[in-house]
């Protein structure tokens, strides 16, 4: 498998799914429960993967983080978020 | 203080319509007249829910077994935890399954005992194998996880191919490649389920490659049998850390095996929170930290990765739960392990066994029977 296409819709898999809000010392989090195991995410990671909603392409999700992080390399985010999805891709949280 | 668990085990019955040789469940199973009431269940899981607990995986036996399984999973789900019904799928048909769908299950896991029928329904002691594809294809028609259980052991390692080639057409997310542990049936039965050394160097490569094939489309989760490793496992990511077990019967434990351990009384979820089991019983507190940890661990760099090992092994193999794992091969009692590795090797035909004619059998120990598992009365 690869990164994901331009033209892709990035989704969470089959049997995963937020579970609750918890206001913790470091901020917000929400955590992703998926088969035998959860990720807590907070800040980018969150936002990333709070716009995996299968609807959104994942060109679009680049544009709408390359534009809110308007001061960090564009190229930079683009390689960051590709690889964040992957990564989720190969452990079946995330589908593309 | 310390942290509260993670998940919830979920036993919710003991009978099941399988036998198989390796069951974890221990081998005195709890009894059907005790067990828990839909009721019972439903505090339990809002306790868990009040606890921050995240999953809740029903297990047994057969869950499918309790006509309340679509209420207890409903129960769970609305006290916040993820739903995971580990199951032979005995008992579950398209519109049993679209019930517990709407119930709010989250994920299914399967167990294959082979990819050949005959070898997998002769594991399991019963003809499952065929209604578990049929119902494979079914599961694949609702959006929730599906994970393919697989058991491996000297009797099937020989075609581990052939059957990850089985577990692809079924298209799950996610397989267990789990080699069996000797704990409750397994024990009984090792001589016949024990690999060889070579079985199992051939495994490690074979899943090794599987896992490079399949990266995207299927995700393996495999672990080395403790038998032939260096250092033992942390069992259940250590007692009293991360998961909690509860029986049938309420009883609450550490792990699958802990009732085997002697002099040791676990507490009952009708007669105590699972807040106060967890933070105050001497059963949680006992092998929890470091204290109780006996040489060479006390002193050992991992301790603080595998905790000593698993305790219950360390009184099935070594007599004692207060000595290192004798898998680890820093134990004083490795040898114990190194023997068995060596009986495994030293014929290395696979002798199909016969199966034992009754349970008496089973406890003299014999090693040239094997016995499958009986049901609770």
């Amino acid at each position: 498998m690869a990164v994901p296409a331009d033209t892709s819709q990035p989704r969470l898999a089959a049997g995963c799914r937020w579970g609750p809000e918890t206001k913790t010392g470091a901020g917000e989090e929400r955590v992703i429960l998926f088969p035998e195991g959860a990720i807590k995410l907070q800040g980018t990671g969150r936002q990333v993967l709070e716009r995996c909603d299968g609807q959104r392409t994942f060109g679009e999700i680049i544009a709408e983080l390359q534009k809110q992080f308007g001061t960090a390399d564009p190229a930079k985010i683009r390689g960051d978020i590709s690889q964040f999805l992957e990564q989720l891709q190969k452990k079946r949280i995330v589908d593309y | 203080m310390v942290p509260n668990p993670l998940a919830l085990i979920a036993e919710v019955t003991h009978r099941c319509p399988l036998h198989c040789v390796y069951c974890s469940n221990p081998l005195e199973l709890a009894g059907t007249k005790n067990e828990l009431s839909t009721e019972e269940w439903t505090g339990v899981f809002q306790q868990c829910g009040k606890l921050g607990m995240l999953h809740a995986h029903f297990t047994g036996g057969e869950p499918l077994a309790r006509t309340d399984l679509t209420e207890l999973i409903s129960a769970a789900r609305a006290a916040g935890l993820y739903t995971n019904l580990i199951t032979s799928g005995i008992g579950l048909n398209e519109q049993r399954l679209q019930t517990l769908v709407d119930a709010g299950l989250d994920h299914i896991q399967i167990s294959f005992q082979d990819s050949r029928e005959a070898a997998a329904n002769w594991i399991a002691g019963a003809k499952a194998h065929a209604h578990k594809i049929e119902l494979s294809r079914e599961i694949r028609k609702h959006k929730i996880a599906f994970t393919v259980n697989l058991v491996v052991h000297r009797q099937n390692l020989d075609h581990l191919e052939e059957m990850i080639a089985f577990i692809e057409q079924l298209n799950p997310e996610r397989v267990e490649i789990a080699h069996a542990q000797y704990y409750g049936w397994a024990l009984a039965n090792r001589v016949a389920l024990l690999p060889t050394r070579a079985q199992l160097e051939k495994a490690v490569a074979i899943v090794a490659d599987a896992e490079q094939r399949l990266a995207g489309r299927m995700r393996i989760d495999s672990v080395v049998p403790d038998y032939y490793a260096k250092y033992p496992k942390a069992c259940m990511g250590g007692w009293g850390r991360r998961l909690m077990l509860i029986n049938p019967a309420g009883k609450v434990l550490p792990c699958h095996a802990a009732e085997v351990l002697p002099g040791m009384s676990f507490e009952n979820v009708r007669e105590k929170t699972l807040d106060w089991i967890w933070q105050e019983s001497s059963s949680f507190r006992k092998f929890r930290g470091e204290d109780w940890m006996p040489e060479p661990c006390r002193s050992c760099d991992r301790r603080s990765e595998d905790f000593g090992g698993c305790r219950c092994q360390a009184y099935l193999l070594a007599g004692s739960d207060m000595v290192t794992d004798p898998a680890c091969s820093l134990a004083p009692s490795h040898g114990i392990v190194e023997t068995v590795v060596r009986e495994a090797n030293a014929d290395t035909a696979v002798a199909q066994l016969a199966p034992a004619s009754s349970f008496v059998q089973l406890q003299k120990q014999t090693t040239d029977l094997w016995s499958y598992r009986t049901n609770p009365e």
